[in-house]
């Protein structure tokens, strides 16, 4: 039965990417826990952004150039920046929130070995179907960059999903507008139309006032 | 449909339906009217059956509708008429009209007659399902059903607690009896294969037994035993008779038709009506002498020392009673029924008479507070009087004929068990006559014992109350001599015909020849009870204190009724109750309530608690319950 | 992309496209057109269930048809899911007109986000891939994520909202992780090379992957443990919201439990037979215990629906799909009545939600008082009513399936539950009344009422019909 460490032995490149791939997996795996052991929350969203590029020198090992940029653009790039600000902007005492993580520890550490345990024992004996190696995906030219063997499917193979994928991102687009905007009501405007209709009879009144009366 | 016999047996139902549903509309006049003239009209036609039935000797079945088909089980709804059904509906119907008529007077102060009306009509019609029944079964729905009227009619003064507490003596001491007589019906289904009395006997000397712990019993021996046992309890036998006092809480008309008159001989009838079956196993009917005989004596004992005036009557009806059985236990049935008769007719006209005294003493029912009574009522006391001669057996009344015939027949039975009746009911004719007197000597001879307002309205009763005295008094006068010929007399085979059974040594023949001193024994007793009575209640009113120091045991034995009553509470009643604290306390309501129940409501509810703790509102620990779920679940998964 | 594949999408598309015009007219003609696009949503809800009706009319039991790249597969177990599914969101959505404008949050997208949330549905339940079932998923999820805060300006509300995300991302997650590691032992994503791998050869890390996976949906369908999610945004989201969650997602959510146990991972049916029993015993008696003690109608009734999800998982435990359909198509009967009774409870303006607000309602208003008394005995499962019978189905399955334990829980679970059921019935009867609601103009609710309370009482004559149905469906789905 083949393994997944042995599979991993096998990859082009036999000793550099080896060696690469555990250096990148233990700076991940730290950067991991210490994003939630961190006592400053900018430095967790800092060591986020850590675990965000040792995933993506990973995905350089496996030879997807394409989604190690996008991790670095989109998740580093936009979503950690953000979550930056946010945690920079906002007023949270993490103190607070730091002691119920001590209590719960045994608990959780108990729940988090058990699921580890499970995850090396399925690892360690870990096997494949039948022609699983190989992919049993829609064809597409091999010699093409992996970039470009996207390109050849999104559009055409998983053109349903990705059209769907459209669709939740408009949801979450009406739900951010749904949950927070906000019809201003106060804005003065220029309404040219209500402008361009007024007649002086409308608005106008002529009164003739006798000198020595007043209005 | 609407012949003759079917409404004499549900005119009373009718009377029933009406006073019961219809007592509030009625009015209390309306009920008792009513129902008193549907029982007038019932006893009437009675006359008329015992005219067709007895005395031209037809019989009958009518069958009304099928009750139950279960399997080889069926049992019809039948009215079935002979000469044993039509003595019984005179007596019944006759005494219950009567008693009915009384009523409409002795209870004119009570605002619930329309409801004293209907049980009492309920109670009659009972009993003539009892009496016409075709079968076991039907018997036993009319047996039940005069036990639940009984049950209520001395319940009728429900807030009473002693009445209360009465009431369930009688039923639940009928209840051992009647259980007996269940399981005897059950053991005749057994043996014989059918329940109806035609069946029955059409297969006598059946050979069936039982099997038993290991022992193989006689099914019919066993059976007839289990049935006496049933009469017993509804016949107040020695052993089972410790409601029949008690039930003299009731008001008296109820004390004289139900508890002198008729559902007390319900057990004497069934034996009767089942005679045939009984003649084929003698060792019960040697069972039935002995406690016949040792009832009729015990009683008479206990009768002597007390005081409350219905007490002395019930005793004395327990003792007439003992008499009925020993007759039947000897086979002299034909006795037995006279004795019934006879006994119907005197005993309910002394009850009622009794009732008469209450009433005029305005409720005063103890004896000791009696006396000098015969002036002021002297139409009760001459009545009294002549029930008391028919009881004590005084020759040209009834009592006179009855008794003797059973004496007779007893001592002519030439068996060890009849020998001893014999001599246990001569001792207690004597007694009967001695506590009669007694009676009639505290009551209405003497000085007054009671206040002087007491006695200032002592009155003597309306005609309504003393009309039915005087039927039931031509009854105790006349019914003995009339009715000789046809009950043990030449004239009995054309009478009864195959009704009653004769064994092959027919003791009522036997009776008339018995010798000379044997014949006269009883009137003898009786003659010498009265005077003894006279001697000690009114020319030398000390001798009984003086006998009660000579005998205080003897005294205290009769006095507190042979102890049977302590005896009951210690050996049945106490343990019963504590048994029933045992399971109540330690097994309903701690072990099957408080483990069953209350303990899963609790254990719910604690659980609920726990769960709304774990219900804490945060995220993360819905969070960790789900990735904790996911930890056991793939345990289980991938085991 | 031939037509007949792209036919099997249909009612998405239609529904998508309903959902875009009136998205675009809500924006453009504002807060006026809500009432318009609300009905016109319902209307569209209605008619694609009707066209879906009929396409189910007169196909074999063995139909099915699969759409582009292989991406969906419709049979007639999916079409009957997805009629319940847009039959009750109709229904749910009629129901809360009147709420929304009375809390002044009566606007177009909540029609648009309906829709959206139930092409949601519809895709995932045609899904015959796991990216298409991850999609589908993940789009009705954050369209009920906006629905459950869609009262934005009620703390509950945001709360349950923001819980319900965050616990609903957390389930994505495992979902995805667990489709990862199946994907790693079949690469591959389709369901039915997945079943087929799986049926070949089984590995213990693809059995973890399934774990993952049920997880997931089992967090969907909110059984216990991983429901308590449930009671929170049921008490907080706004009454109509927590109407269409009890009955809507939960119908979809099953469709995909059952489609996905009997389809990629049916070589594993020893496995999660193995597994579910126990789950559903947990589920019913959970659900019938914590209800004890609350006073919220609307918890309480979340805890009622817990424990129904349990009853209907014991008819999938005992390998019964069958059971489960009519169980829940009944099920939503029930609910959608009690919500509406929920809806019409209120007093000076102000919604009244909890048990004591029920005081003495048979003395000020009989009518609602016995309907809510038909549903609540329907719910205990009392006989004649109809939720006797679907309980009595589910029972049945489990005896056959030689699950006696599951049935003897299943009892003693409907006994707990009975007194929740009873105690609401015994305070509409026996307390002493409060004062009157305000007047019902609300003519849905009231005809909602009526209607889910009359199909509680003829649902005995309805049961064999219904069952009949789910046979046809399920005959595709479990050979």
């Amino acid at each position: 039965m083949e393994t997944f460490l042995a599979y991993l032995n096998e990859a082009p490149g036999t000793v550099l990417p080896g060696l690469m791939f555990y250096v990148l997996a233990i700076v991940l795996l730290y950067a991991g826990v210490m994003v939630i052991t961190a006592r400053n929350p900018v430095h967790s969203v800092l060591f986020l952004i850590l675990a965000f590029f040792n995933a993506a020198g990973l995905f350089l090992l496996l030879g997807a150039e394409f989604i190690a940029m996008l991790l670095v653009i989109v998740y580093v790039g936009a979503v950690a920046v953000l979550f930056l600000f946010v945690v920079m902007m906002l007023d949270i005492d993490f103190e607070q929130l730091r002691k119920g993580f001590v209590r719960n520890l045994p608990l959780g550490l108990l729940a988090g070995v058990v699921l580890a345990a499970q995850g090396i024992m399925f690892a360690i004996s870990w096997s494949f179907a039948e022609g699983a190696k190989e992919g049993k995906g829609p064809t597409v030219l091999s010699s093409a960059t992996n970039t470009e063997q996207i390109g050849q499917v999104l559009y055409t193979h998983y053109m349903l999903p990705f059209q769907v994928a459209g669709l939740v991102l408009l949801v979450a687009m009406i739900g951010a507008i749904v949950l927070t905007h906000r019809g201003n009501t106060g804005v003065k405007r220029q309404k040219v139309a209500a402008q361009n209709s007024r007649r002086p009879a409308d608005v106008l009144k002529l009164n003739s006032v006798n000198p020595g009366e007043g209005v | 449909m609407l012949s003759t016999e079917v409404l004499a047996v549900f005119l009373p139902l009718l009377g029933f339906v009406l006073a019961g549903a219809l007592g509030r509309r009625l009015g209390a006049h309306g009920a008792e009217y009513l129902t008193t003239a549907l029982m007038l009209t019932a006893a009437a036609l009675s006359i008329s059956l015992f005219g067709t039935y007895a005395l031209d000797g037809q019989h009958t079945t009518i069958t009304l509708m099928s009750w139950m088909s279960v399997g080889p089980l069926s049992v019809d709804w039948a009215l079935r008429f002979d000469a044993l059904t039509a003595v019984m509906l005179v007596v019944v119907n006759g005494v219950s009209a009567m008693v009915h008529l009384y009523s409409i007077g002795y209870m004119h102060h009570d605002p619930h007659r329309p409801r004293f009306f209907a049980y009492l009509s309920l109670f009659t019609f009972a009993m003539l399902m009892l009496v016409t029944a075709d079968n076991l079964i039907q018997l036993f729905f009319g047996w039940e059903g005069v036990g639940l009227a009984s049950y209520l009619l001395i319940n009728f003064w429900y807030k009473k607690p002693s009445a209360n507490a009465a009431s369930m003596k009688a039923f639940l001491v009928n209840r051992v009896g009647d259980f007996g007589f269940a399981l005897g019906i059950m053991g005749i289904y057994f043996a014989f294969g059918t329940v109806s009395f035609d069946g029955i006997f059409n297969q006598l000397g059946i050979e069936t037994s039982f099997k038993l712990f290991g022992w193989t019993l006689d099914a019919v021996t066993l059976s007839c035993l289990l049935l006496f046992m049933g009469a017993m309890g509804k016949s107040a036998q020695l052993g089972l008779h410790t409601w029949l006092p008690d039930a003299m809480e009731g008001p008296t008309p109820v004390s004289a038709l139900i508890h002198a008159a008729t559902m007390v001989t319900a057990g004497v009838f069934m034996l009767c009506r089942l005679s045939p079956l009984f003649e084929t196993v003698p060792e019960v009917l040697a069972v039935v002498t002995i406690l016949g005989a040792l009832t009729a004596f015990v009683a008479a004992t206990i009768g002597l020392t007390q005081f409350d005036i219905k007490r002395v009557i019930a005793y004395s009806t327990m003792s007439q009673l003992g008499y009925m059985f020993f007759a039947v236990g000897v086979g002299a049935y034909g006795a037995a029924m006279f004795h019934l008769m006879t006994h119907a007719f005197f005993k309910a006209l002394l009850f009622l008479g009794a009732g008469s005294v209450i009433h005029a003493l305005s409720d005063e029912q103890d004896l000791r507070n009696m006396g000098g009574l015969w002036k002021k009522i002297p139409v009760t006391w001459a009545l009294m009087w002549i029930g008391s001669l028919a009881l004590a057996g005084v020759p040209l009344f009834a009592g006179y004929y009855s008794k003797d015939i059973i004496l007779e027949s007893a001592w002519a039975s030439h068996s060890a068990a009849g020998q001893f009746a014999w001599y246990m009911g001569i001792a207690a004719a004597f007694m009967t006559a001695f506590y009669s007197w007694r009676l009639l000597l505290m009551a209405f001879h003497g000085q007054p014992r009671a206040s002087a307002e007491v006695m200032s309205h002592v009155h003597e009763s309306p005609f309504v109350m003393l009309l039915p005295l005087l039927v039931l008094a031509v009854g105790a006068l006349g019914s003995g001599a009339y009715a000789y010929d046809w009950f043990v007399g030449e004239g009995r085979f054309e009478f009864w015909r195959t009704t009653l059974a004769v064994g092959e040594h027919d003791v009522i023949h036997a009776a008339h020849d018995v010798t000379g001193w044997v014949k006269h024994m009883p009137t003898l007793m009786g003659v010498s009870g009265i005077f003894l009575a006279f001697i000690a209640y009114l020319w030398v009113p000390k001798l009984p204190g003086a006998l009660v120091r000579m005998f205080p045991s003897l005294h205290a034995l009769f006095y507190r009724k042979w102890l049977f009553d302590e005896l009951y509470n210690a050996l049945c009643i106490r343990p019963a109750l504590c048994l029933g604290r045992v399971f109540w306390q330690s097994g309903d309501v701690r072990l099957i309530d408080g483990l069953g129940p209350n303990k899963f409501a609790e254990a719910t509810k604690n659980a609920a608690d726990e769960l709304h703790a774990a219900q804490s509102g945060y995220v993360y620990h819905y969070a960790f319950v789900v990735v904790f779920g996911l930890a056991a679940l793939l345990i289980w998964l991938t085991w | 992309m031939d037509l007949l594949s792209l036919s099997t999408l249909l009612p998405e598309i239609t529904l998508t496209l309903a959902a875009l015009l009136l998205l675009m007219v809500g924006v453009f003609m504002g807060d006026r057109v809500t009432n318009a696009v609300t009905q016109f949503a319902v209307l569209a809800l209605l008619l694609v269930a009707a066209a879906l009706g009929a396409t189910m009319w007169g196909v074999e039991a063995d139909f099915h048809l699969t759409g582009p790249q292989g991406f969906v597969d419709v049979s007639l177990f999916t079409s009957l899911i997805k009629l319940m599914v847009l039959i009750t969101a109709a229904g749910a959505l009629l129901l809360a007109t009147g709420y929304l404008r009375r809390e002044e949050i009566y606007k177009p997208e909540y029609a648009v986000l309906v829709l959206l949330a139930v092409t949601g549905m519809c895709l995932m339940l045609s899904a015959s891939n796991f990216l298409m079932l991850y999609m589908g998923l993940e789009m009705q999820s954050l369209c009920l994520y906006v629905l459950a805060a869609f009262r934005r300006d009620a703390t509950r509300a945001t709360e349950a909202g923001l819980k319900y995300f965050v616990l609903g991302a957390l389930a994505s997650g495992l979902l995805l992780y667990g489709i990862s590691l199946v994907y790693g032992f079949t690469g591959s994503l389709s369901f039915a090379e997945v079943a087929t791998a799986l049926s070949q050869d089984s590995s213990r890390g693809a059995l973890v992957g399934f774990g993952f996976i049920l997880v997931a949906l089992l967090f969907k369908v909110s059984v216990a443990p991983f429901h308590m999610w449930v009671p929170d945004v049921y008490e907080g989201a706004p009454t109509p919201v927590t109407a269409f969650f009890s009955v809507v997602p939960k119908i979809a959510a099953f469709g995909l439990l059952m489609k996905v146990c009997y389809g990629p991972f049916a070589p594993l049916q020893d496995k999660w037979l193995w597994l579910l029993p126990v789950l559903a015993a947990i589920t019913m008696l959970w659900g019938a215990i914590a209800a004890i003690g609350q006073t919220n109608l609307k918890r309480l009734l979340a805890y009622s629906s817990i424990g129904h999800v349990g009853f209907a998982l014991m008819g999938l435990a005992a390998n019964d799909p069958r059971s489960v359909i009519v169980y829940l198509a009944f099920y939503a009967v029930m609910s959608l009545g009690v919500f509406a009774v929920l809806l019409l409870m209120h007093r000076d303006e102000r919604m009244l939600e909890t048990i004591d607000d029920l005081a003495g309602l048979s003395r000020v208003h009989p009518g609602l008082a016995a309907a809510m008394a038909i549903l609540m005995f329907s719910m205990a499962g009392i006989p004649p009513l109809v939720g006797f019978f679907t309980k009595l189905y589910v029972f049945v399955a489990a005896v056959q399936a030689d699950l006696i334990w599951l049935a003897v829980i299943g009892a003693v679970a409907s006994v707990v539950g009975a007194y929740y059921y009873l105690n609401v019935i015994k305070v509409m009867y026996f307390d002493e009344p409060v004062a009157k609601y305000d007047r019902f103009t609300d003519g849905n609710l009231t005809g909602t009422v009526t209607a889910m309370a009359v199909l509680s009482v003829a649902g005995l004559l309805l049961i064999a019909p219904v069952v009949m149905l789910a046979q046809y469906a399920v005959h595709l789905l479990k050979p």
